[in-house]
């Protein structure tokens, strides 16, 4: 029972004994995630392929992985710009993709 | 607040840990500065899977070395970027429990390096991502897709496809631009005692070879399509220059995009330090001249692992104590028997640059790879500029990519040209019928990592940083 059922794209691997999940806010709703996962990697759980919208509307998501690009930025308790790549997991923790990180900083 | 210390290294892979431990047993005072939570560059990043039971031996080695670094008494200051430097050896950094600068005697830069991107007409599509960033959400545990394609060169791809057949993921296939495998000969000439690679290498064929994902040679990316997100590649036949062969397109239903097609030393703060790099692109991009001791042309910056020249973690270990050695020599740690350990490093370091040469003599990007960009392709990510205005901007007098930049704000994002300083060198090349080496890179500019105001405020209580550059004048 790994208690994330919910997430479409985990692997055996994300397989976790009860206690190492945490939740956290995604856009206004809870979303389970493993203790070590990135903000981004719990995003990908869920499914989610693009989590910013670009100034010119372009749609963006996970690029590089390593805190080089700065693609996955989202707003986290309300810090704007904030790589999801590189940023891990609290419980409590909210994350908002809707506004648009680069525009608010 | 400027702090001062003996040694200072820039990033914690295993170029600057091992360079780190050397200095430190050397009896230097060393201060470590790493961007990430834990040190360990990307070569350990494995160990950051919360899998007690799947424990690499890599991440046995990386365990123990950082226990070792610490022992020794480095100062480690972690979630830490060098954003830039001011006059002589003063770099300026932005952290949490860090200093607003750091002063020293020498400095080993370890940065290390990143993916190599691409431009094709779709690769800002979510879905289109490197090899590193879909093998880094494997780490975690989750599939970066469930149909993917694998595009590139060399090894890397491989073992993240094998990696996600093994996790669940269907690998469309692994498409290797290389035409032609080398002659036996050579390969035995660079592979001959690298082992653990050889094995790396083969058990990830093997296992997309028995779950029947097909491995293509000579095949490339032409474009990524899909509505919003990635839902289909076109792919084609690549002649022996990695041009895409006319008329050989093909469409491939997937879902994920994984880019392989190498490594770039990260050179941004060597070039803010002023030390003269020549592109190499064997090498990856532009890298420093050094002498025997890692040292480049100036007196007490030293440049180690794949930051000056790509080479892999085993060469960055070695390098990296070279300099920990020769850096705290300079520093008035001059032990007895620091020569005797130079020595004995020697022919480890030979080995290790013998496969080094046949890696690149195998994986350097041919040209073809930068051909693919059409009028509205974004050759820019963070600015948003595509092949188009580029061209305006040349045909109205920009002559440099620098001058590019100035017109169109190419590489002048979030990223500082990270992600298209190499796509946008080959582009002005091109148009303007001149060599790679004549253009150039883009000059990386301070800050190279995003500070928000009040991170630059608090660097700087009453212009400090800015006194402390009047101060060394």
């Amino acid at each position: 029972m790994s208690g994330r059922e919910d997430l479409i794209m985990k692997t055996s691997l994300h397989e976790e004994p009860n206690g190492k999940t945490i939740t956290l806010m995604i856009d206004g709703l809870p979303v389970l995630a493993n203790k070590g996962d990135t903000i981004a990697s719990a995003l990908m759980a869920t499914g989610r392929r693009a989590w910013r919208l670009t100034r010119k509307g372009g749609q963006r998501g996970l690029f590089c992985g390593i805190g080089q690009c700065f693609d996955c930025l989202v707003m986290v308790d309300g810090v704007p710009g904030t790589r999801a790549c590189m940023t891990l997991v609290i419980a409590g923790m909210v994350v908002d993709t809707r506004s648009n990180p680069e525009v608010a900083s | 607040m400027t702090d001062y210390t003996e040694v200072t290294i820039v990033g914690g892979g295993p170029g600057g840990l091992s360079a780190a431990l050397a200095a430190a047993q050397a009896g230097a005072k060393v201060t470590l500065i790493d961007m990430y939570k834990t040190p360990g560059g990307q070569y350990y990043r494995e160990k950051d899977l919360p899998r007690p039971d799947r424990v690499s031996g890599r991440q046995l080695r990386s365990k123990r070395l950082r226990k070792e670094v610490l022992e020794a008494g480095v100062r480690v200051l972690t979630e830490t970027v060098v954003w830039g430097t001011f006059g002589g050896k003063v770099l300026a950094l932005q952290g949490r429990d860090a200093p607003t600068s750091i002063e020293s005697e020498t400095i080993i830069i370890a940065t290390g390096t990143y993916e190599r991107a691409i431009a094709f007409p779709g690769w800002t599509l979510p879905g289109v991502m490197t090899a590193g960033a879909a093998q880094t959400m494997l780490y975690h545990g989750v599939l970066p897709g469930k149909k993917l394609l694998c595009v590139g060169t060399g090894p890397l791809q491989l073992i993240v496809a094998a990696d996600a057949a093994k996790s669940g993921a269907r690998v469309v296939s692994v498409l290797e631009a290389m035409t032609a495998l080398p002659p036996v000969t050579k390969l035995v000439n660079g592979m001959w005692g690298q082992w653990p690679r050889l094995t790396e290498g083969l058990s990830s064929c093997l296992a997309l070879v028995v779950r029947g994902m097909p491995i293509r040679m000579g095949w490339g990316i032409v474009a990524a399509k899909g509505d919003g997100q990635v839902e289909e590649a076109i792919i084609g036949r690549v002649d022996s220059s990695w041009r895409m062969v006319p008329g050989t397109e093909k469409a491939i239903p997937c879902d994920t995009i994984c880019l392989g097609y190498g490594f770039v030393p990260s050179h941004a703060l060597l070039n803010l330090l002023g030390v003269d790099l020549e592109f190499r692109p064997e090498m990856g991009g532009e890298v420093p001249k050094r002498d025997a001791l890692m040292q480049t042309n100036i007196p007490g910056v030293y440049a180690v692992g794949d930051c000056a020249g790509v080479g892999g973690g085993p060469m960055a270990l070695l390098e990296g104590q070279i300099a920990g050695i020769s850096a705290a020599a300079r520093a008035g740690h001059n032990s007895a028997d620091a020569e005797a350990a130079l020595l004995k490093l020697w022919p480890a370091l030979v080995h290790e640059r013998r496969f080094q040469r046949l890696y690149s003599s195998l994986f350097t990007p041919k040209p073809g790879i930068y051909e693919l960009v059409t009028d509205d392709t974004m050759l820019c990510r963070c600015e948003e500029v595509t092949a188009a205005e580029v061209r305006r901007a040349i045909k109205l007098g920009a002559d440099t990519d620098n001058e590019v930049k100035a017109v169109t704000r190419c590489g002048m994002g979030n990223c500082e040209g990270r992600v298209c300083s190499q796509i946008l060198a080959n582009f002005v090349a091109r148009e303007t019928n001149r060599s790679l080496t004549n253009v150039g890179l883009l000059r990386p500019r301070p800050p190279l990592y995003p500070l928000s105001i009040d991170q630059l405020c608090a660097c700087a209580p009453g212009g400090r940083v800015a006194n402390s550059v009047e101060d060394r004048q």
